[in-house]
């Protein structure tokens, strides 16, 4: 097992592999940092670098911009509420009301050093345990799916305990806007009056970026008094730096490390969840356990740790089923899997075991990728932290067309730039009237996984919905979910009985 | 506000549950069909919906109605907000007509003024520079095709284009 671990290091410390690692890196984290620029984009673009290459170098180079464009997500997230990568949307619950204290730079520094210990944790587990870790994950069948996209829905009653009945109803906002286009089984038009645009469905990413950034211009622009570009704290500071907390700090958060590390890797092992269903479920599990619950939304480290260690996480576990099995866990996995291909490989169950190269230089390119990360992520983002010093009646509308342009790049379509404006109005609804912005994104990102995989579970069933339910995988997380769900009804009433 | 905002969600889930079910075909023995899943939510939906309704009359029976008077629309016409919100709308509905280049451009100037910016000659010049770094960004190193618009914005779009191929 250890040969496999210095054997990865070994091919990729190479110089010229090291090279193209910290240039992936580079290019990762810049990419990530741009709005609408997805993670599987980011390796996309990076595609025609690695032709050139040979297959176990390109592998190692695009798992290197895979996990830096996770990272890079995060630091517009932190800065300008608008998600780099939408596994990025929960690092905006802490990390924005950071930077807007003042503590930018702080909150950058807890999402690298989040990221790379939970790439690292996700490269270990991946390198040590990667064929066992693939045949538990086999195991999840639509039931077992369906149960743990609901466990990501049952997040809801905890996202804002303010008011129970308006999350609730922005969750299920979400839910319904997801089953707007053509239904998942069936091909049938739903929600669509007619109009061919919406039979692809609302897309996510606009929505997020709308009710993210957008809404936030729009709350500064309704403000009497803006923010002062040359204040001593707040985001306006010029006192911005970009520290690396210290070990104690670090330390001080060491639970919510191993949850979301370990979360974030289960997770991303599973097919067609991924690095954002990893960080808003990680949040969520942060807010049900985590000692200082009650201060997650408000911005402090432990929500942006959580967030941030759970979708890098998820990479290193996305590569477990591409490694072992041949199956690509999402679209960026996907995308290497094609580099793969095209290069001649055999991808399959029996590539680890033959060419044994392949699993040691990705793992070695993960460890590598989130040492190096962190520091060409603080550099980057320095560059983008000393973009708030900027007044923001320049820097508002740049955040708009910022926006606007995150929204129009994912299909070049026009219609999304507008779908992302009216995604801003309702937004600043929401918060005006009490609304959660992040509940309704949590069900448009889980609606459509939900859906398709409690159907097929039913067609599976043969109609029998009791089996679905009593499968064992299925049984305890749902029991978990219905936990999660019921329990803040009734903490009141508990309270006061106790007080009785 | 609260409250016409509840109902107007609450008819519209009714409207969209009667309308999912006439368009989608009946469900099989072993097949919950394409309106189970999104009647299901609407139903939640509509029921907590009403306890919102519920809920918000009972904490403020007397005021619930009066707040409604109470909202300022003349107000809120006049208000930056709504010009923001105006501005942001014009800006996507101008960009498949007269391109990213001219509409990235009008906004910044707009919204820029729009947030007290009233120094002109250095608005212009941010707006010109951040549209010129934009475009080059992405259009140029990153290869996204930004919004063209059509006539003469098309060709100006086009010959942009040229220019970074170089």
């Amino acid at each position: 097992m250890f040969d496999l671990l210095i054997n990865g290091l070994q091919i990729v410390l190479a110089p010229s592999t090291f090279l193209l690692l910290f240039a992936g890196t580079f290019i990762g984290v810049i990419f990530g940092a741009m709005p609408g620029v997805s993670a599987s984009m980011a390796v996309a673009l990076a595609l025609p670098f690695a032709y050139a290459m040979k297959p176990v170098i390109a592998i190692a180079f695009l798992v290197s911009v895979y996990c830096a464009s996770i990272t890079g997500g995060g630091i517009t997230a932190i800065l300008f509420k608008i998600p780099g990568t939408p596994s990025s949307a929960p690092t905006t619950f802490d990390g924005y009301p950071m930077a807007q204290r003042g503590e930018a730079g702080k909150a950058l520094g807890y999402s690298l050093v989040a990221s790379a210990i939970g790439g690292m944790v996700a490269a270990f587990a991946m390198a040590l345990i990667s064929p066992q870790l693939a045949a538990v994950a086999l195991k999840f069948g639509p039931s077992e799916l369906f149960a743990v996209s609901f466990l990501g829905l049952s997040v809801l009653s905890c996202l804002d305990s303010g008011n129970l009945i308006k999350t609730l109803i922005s969750g299920l906002l979400g839910l319904a806007l997801a089953t707007v286009g053509m239904d998942p089984m069936l091909g049938i038009a739903r929600f669509t009056w007619g109009n061919s645009t919406l039979l692809s469905g609302i897309e996510m990413i606009p929505v997020m970026i709308g009710l993210f950034a957008v809404t936030e211009v729009l709350k500064q622009t309704s403000k009497p008094k803006k923010i002062d570009a040359k204040a001593e704290t707040g985001p306006g500071s010029s006192k911005t730096k970009t520290v690396l907390p210290s070990f104690k700090d670090i330390w001080e958060t060491k639970s919510t490390m191993a949850r979301s590390s370990i979360l974030g890797t289960v997770v991303g092992i599973l097919p067609g969840a991924g690095a954002t269903i990893a960080s808003f479920l990680s949040y969520a599990i942060e807010k049900k356990v985590s000692k200082k619950a009650h201060l997650l939304g408000t911005g402090i480290p432990d929500g942006i740790v959580a967030a941030e260690a759970a979708n890098n996480a998820a990479t290193g576990g996305s590569m477990v089923p591409l490694l072992s099995l041949g199956i690509p866990g999402g679209n960026a996995a996907a995308i290497m899997m094609t580099a793969l291909v095209i290069k001649g490989v055999q991808v399959g169950p029996l590539l680890v075991k033959t060419q044994p190269d392949y699993l040691s230089s990705v793992f070695g390119s993960m460890f590598i990728t989130n040492i190096v990360m962190v520091i060409v992520a603080m550099m980057i983002a320095k560059v983008f932290a000393k973009i708030l010093a900027v007044p923001y009646s320049i820097l508002g509308p740049v955040i708009v067309m910022l926006a606007a342009i995150g929204a129009y790049a994912l299909n070049n379509n026009t219609g999304d730039v507008m779908l992302m404006a009216g995604a801003g109005i309702i937004g600043y609804m929401f918060v005006k009237l009490g609304y959660n912005s992040a509940a309704l994104v949590l069900g448009l990102v889980l609606g459509q996984m939900c859906e398709s995989n409690f159907r097929r579970a039913y067609t599976l069933a043969n109609g029998d919905m009791v089996s679905i339910f009593t499968k064992p995988i299925t049984a305890i997380i749902m029991i978990s979910c219905v936990t999660m769900l019921v329990y803040p009804m009734i903490k009141p009433f508990i309270k006061k009985e106790k007080k009785a | 506000m609260d409250l016409l905002f509840s109902i107007f969600l609450t008819v519209f889930a009714v409207y969209c549950f009667f309308l999912v079910g006439a368009q989608s075909p009946a469900p099989t023995a072993t097949e919950l069909g394409a309106a189970f899943w999104p009647r299901m939510i609407l139903v939640a939906m509509i029921a907590l919906l009403i306890a919102n309704i519920v809920k918000s009359l009972k904490e403020n029976k007397a005021d619930s109605f009066k707040t409604l008077g109470e909202f300022k629309f003349t107000e809120f016409f006049k208000g930056k907000l709504f010009i923001g919100m105006v501005l942001v709308f014009i800006m996507a509905l101008l960009m498949p007509y007269i391109g990213f280049m001219p509409v990235c451009f009008l906004f910044l100037m707009a919204y820029g003024a729009l947030l007290g910016e009233r120094r002109w000659l250095r608005l212009f010049l941010f707006s010109l520079g951040i549209t010129f770094l934009l475009y080059v960004l992405f259009q140029g190193a990153l290869s996204i095709m930004l919004a063209r618009g059509s006539g003469v914005f098309r060709e100006f779009a086009l010959m942009c284009e040229g220019f970074l191929s170089f």
